[in-house]
């Protein structure tokens, strides 16, 4: 026997460079926030999940699921870490959300984290290809911005996607974090500087690019029996879908359609009975400008091609989903194994009614996390309960 | 047997992985081989080709290195 299960709370530390920061206590700053709001007893907590991707690389540390629930005070409970990449912490929620669905816990507590800053950018690079099969690909030096510059390139050559509208959602993005008190970047940023910026992997340029980011995000995870005994402001998870995509880039028939994507989008949109039309708002995985794009696109916002110029017409011009009102990876960083947690908290805000950007009164919201070659993607949908 | 095919794609690696950090700059081609298969190569010259363009590389147990077909 199933049940509903409910975002009971959330927490976040700011996103940005937090010098002197460790994975631990970002962890226990956004995990005791995420109980604290859910007002739900640390003792009906039954498993921790937390998602991070290159702690053992960047800082040594390993083993975070004992540790941070130790430090969180939480004993006698199953504890991990989960790693997809940049996909961590939302595939650990699906990993969550599946337990409580099935009865096998009453609640759970879902922490992303990463620590990213500080390390010279070769370290930071060679951190991040980790990702990327190093038997073929890695072997010839492709990288995270090399692949999305090789999905720029094609998808410019054949729909006609201008600089332009790419270097538009980085400003759109901008704009939207300037307004978003956790977000790495505060201050709007011209087409032209983004246009004007160094190249990285041609054509992708530096303010096409997320930033490196230190940050945790939380979730409490419950029961609707246990959400009604807490009086929380839960929000209800209508979708949680994690699928795998192709792990190389010789293994896409397309690179402008990411197969993992559109796999996700259409079992989320299936399980909670709704399509793309019926969503307020959308955290999209912007890890770069032109993914916002082709996500936009695979998760049926917008036709394949026409991503690009829907960037540059109002919202109201050719959909109702408002994208990235957090300002997004570009805006709001990136700390890779926190982000899929950091979408659903900036969701569970703006359906609760609570966010800083707040975008009107919404009802449908949905997140998009992708990790790797977009090989292991993520697709919540979350629903308003008044 | 020579492997041939047209780029589908292409990208100049400026900040690369420790690995790689003495080739930088490098150009790398996605190429769609004429039997359907994809392949990710380097490419022998510091600016891309276009997309559509026919290559050709010696198979090599390493990444092929791609040259633009003589017309």
């Amino acid at each position: 026997m199933s049940t509903q299960v409910y975002v009971a709370g959330v927490g976040s530390t700011k996103f940005g460079v937090l010098p002197g920061r460790t994975l631990q206590s970002l962890a226990v700053e956004a995990g005791r926030a995420a109980l604290r709001d859910s007002n739900i007893a640390p003792a009906r907590i039954g498993c921790v999940f937390v998602g991070n991707f290159v702690g053992g690389i960047m800082t040594g540390q390993e083993l975070l699921g004992p540790i941070v629930a130790a430090d969180l005070g939480l004993s006698n409970v199953a504890a991990i870490k989960i790693e997809a990449a940049c996909a961590s912490s939302s595939a650990a929620v699906r990993i969550g959300h599946d337990l409580v669905r099935a009865g096998a816990e009453d609640a759970v507590l879902v922490i992303g984290v990463e620590r990213l800053t500080g390390a010279p950018r070769d370290a930071l690079t060679t951190a991040m290809t980790a990702a990327i099969d190093q038997a073929t690909e890695g072997q010839a030096g492709l990288t995270f911005p090399g692949f999305w510059g090789m999905v720029m390139a094609r998808h410019t050559h054949l729909y006609g996607t201008t600089r332009e509208q790419i270097a538009a959602v980085t400003v759109k993005n901008r704009q939207f974090g300037a307004i978003n008190p956790l977000a790495q970047f505060q201050k709007p940023v011209a087409l032209e500087e983004v246009i004007a910026s160094p190249p990285i992997s041609d054509p992708i340029r530096r303010y096409d690019c997320c930033p490196a980011t230190d940050g945790a995000a939380a979730l409490v995870l419950a029961n609707e029996s246990l959400v009604r005994q807490s009086g929380s402001p839960a929000v209800r998870i209508a979708a949680s879908v994690l699928v795998n995509g192709p792990p190389r880039i010789t293994d896409y028939a397309e690179i402008t359609i990411h197969d993992g994507s559109v796999l996700a989008a259409k079992r989320a949109y299936e399980t909670a009975g709704v399509g793309p039309d019926d969503i307020d708002l959308a955290e999209l995985h912007d890890c770069f400008s032109i993914a916002e794009i082709v996500d936009s696109e695979d998760l049926g916002f917008f036709a394949k091609g026409e991503g690009g110029p829907a960037v540059v017409r109002t919202p109201s011009a050719n959909s109702k989903v408002v994208i990235n009102p957090s300002g997004g990876l570009l805006s709001k960083g990136h700390p890779t194994g926190a982000t899929g947690c950091g979408q659903i908290y900036e969701v569970v805000m703006q359906l609760r009614g609570e966010h800083p950007n707040q975008i009107g009164k919404a009802r449908l919201g949905l997140t998009h996390n992708g990790g790797g070659t977009a090989a292991a993607v993520t697709v919540h949908i979350l629903e308003a309960v008044r | 047997m020579t492997l041939e095919g047209r780029v589908q794609s292409h990208t100049i690696i400026r900040v690369p992985d420790k690995a790689h950090a003495a080739a930088a700059p490098f150009v790398l081609v996605l190429v769609e081989l004429t039997d359907g298969k994809r392949v990710l190569g380097h490419f022998n010259r510091a600016e891309p080709p276009a997309i559509g363009s026919r290559v050709t590389a010696e198979p090599s147990e390493q990444t092929p290195v791609f040259r633009e077909e003589a017309t």
